[in-house]
């Protein structure tokens, strides 16, 4: 994923106060960053202001990142992890409501979970009907338990390989791959619940 | 979920090799088994179906874009670059932003956070002491800034190193000072002979009272016994042309060398003295 030596250099270019350098950085690393955010705090707003607060982390502590003990992609992505739980922490989630159809996405043309779906049935276009597919998928992630949320944002939607994401979440492996199979589970579950309701 | 024996394979094993088998690495006789295992067992045959479903609803979950301004606002919030100044002078032939700009407003950037913590009074004076005794003793030292990689962080080395320097700099500030004695001894002897002999009977008392201080280090100690023994053997030197004047003088004379002779090495002096105290 990342050529160790250039991304080393860089952080060093960083730390001796290269602003381009930085600059790098921040352009490599933040759709990736913004994405788990995004998915794992469930609105766009949130996702912005918890990114920054990740760079803004970053920024703080990267002297301390050492390429001898892992990627700097699982460095950049554990800070980001123990950010969001820190904020799940704070807010204990209180913004993911009981029911699949109140939840909301960060679209303004954002409508209730059972209407997205029954729109499925005559959608205008393709890309519409999976963006819509692709939020009502988003709504139930956020209903997921944080523990097991974080399994499948990092592993489904990050790709990253089960040791890496055992290092982020420190925990053994084991324990990583039950927890993706019981949040995949556990989303299939919920999604199909809702699907039953529509049909 | 039931730890049932299906196929030869517990449930708790087809558990573990569940992630293996939707990732197509399970091969051989192990998949065999899992999949008779999935077949046949009433739990984790739905299990099965369950995590495949849920995997495949994740695939629908593309990348989103983010905002637009977000880049610029976390350059913002960190180094303190502009972005968009930045853009748009790059996008110019001639860039008007230089290194020597960009490495300013980085650094006030990065200065922020410290300089709030440092201008909180409690903290100003002691961080202003542990920067100048920092650069003295790494000045005396002769580390150089790239010398600082090697430097331990663990609090007990961090102890240990500060106890080291500060003994250095004690030691450091102890030679300068025999130093300016044995100097201002010398320049007051040179000036005038008879006169000289005040300071020995000023200087004596004084000395005496710090050889007598045991709370005092053993190598100031040392050092001070040096000086001691210096003064008095460039006195003695000097004594055959004053020795009339030297015993009889009194407490009064001792004000003499400085308002007669010389108000310039006589400041010195007692700077010095004075410096010996409260070191
Ligand atoms: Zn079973």
């Amino acid at each position: 994923m990342e050529d160790v030596q250039v991304v080393a250099m860089l952080v060093r270019r960083c730390v001796a106060g290269d602003a381009a350098a930085w600059e790098e950085i921040v352009q490599t690393y933040h759709r990736r960053i913004y994405n788990i955010c995004y998915r794992f705090a469930g609105s766009g707003d949130d996702a912005e202001d918890l990114a920054q607060e990740v760079f803004i982390k970053m920024y703080r502590t990267l002297g301390s990142y050492d390429s001898s003990k892992g990627a700097f992609v699982t460095w950049v992505t554990t800070i980001t992890r123990n950010l969001l739980v820190d904020h799940f922490r704070k807010t204990k989630n209180d913004r993911i409501t009981d029911s699949l159809d109140a939840a909301s996405s960060s679209h303004e043309d954002a409508q209730p979970l059972s209407e997205q779906i029954q729109d499925q049935s005559a959608p205008p276009d393709a890309r519409v009907r999976s963006r819509e597919v692709g939020e009502t998928v988003h709504a139930a992630l956020s209903r997921l338990s944080p523990e097991l949320r974080e399994a499948v944002i990092l592993r489904d939607l990050q790709d990253m390989d089960y040791r890496e994401i055992a290092n982020v979440l420190r925990v053994p492996e084991g324990t990583v791959k039950s927890r993706i199979n019981r949040g995949r589970a556990e989303l299939a579950r919920l999604l199909q619940r809702t699907y039953r309701q529509v049909m | 979920m039931p730890d049932l024996t299906s196929n030869g394979m517990q449930c708790a094993e087809f558990d573990g090799l569940l992630t293996d088998a939707l990732d197509g690495v399970l091969t051989g006789v192990r998949l065999d088994r899992f999949q008779a295992h999935t077949r046949s067992c009433p739990a984790c045959g739905p299990l099965f179906a369950e995590v495949e479903a849920g995997r495949n609803w994740l695939k629908d979950l593309t990348e989103v874009e983010p905002p637009a301004g977000l880049v610029t606002s976390i350059l913002a919030s960190t180094s303190g670059v502009d972005t968009q100044r930045l853009r748009v002078n790059s996008a110019s032939p001639q860039p008007r932003v230089t290194v020597w700009e960009r490495a300013q407003a980085w650094a006030s950037g990065a200065m922020q956070p410290i300089w709030e913590t440092v201008r909180q009074p409690r903290f100003a004076m002691s961080f202003g002491m542990a920067f100048f005794s920092l650069s003295v003793a790494l000045s005396v030292l002769g580390v150089r800034p790239a010398d600082l990689r090697q430097v331990s962080l663990r609090p007990a080395a961090i102890r240990h190193t500060y106890y080291n320097s500060q003994a250095r700099v004690v030691r450091y500030y102890e030679n300068i000072r025999f130093v300016y004695e044995v100097e201002s001894r010398v320049r007051e002897l040179k000036r005038d002979v008879a006169p000289a002999v005040a300071p020995s009977k000023e200087a004596a008392p004084e000395k005496k009272d710090h050889s007598n201080d045991t709370t005092q280090e053993p190598e100031q100690k040392q050092e001070r016994n040096y000086s001691q023994r210096e003064s008095q053997l460039i006195l003695a030197q000097a004594l055959p042309g004053s020795s009339l004047k030297g015993p009889s003088l009194d407490d009064s004379s001792i004000e003499r060398p400085s308002i007669n002779d010389s108000s310039i090495n006589d400041p010195s002096v007692v700077s010095v003295t004075a410096y010996r105290r409260f070191v």
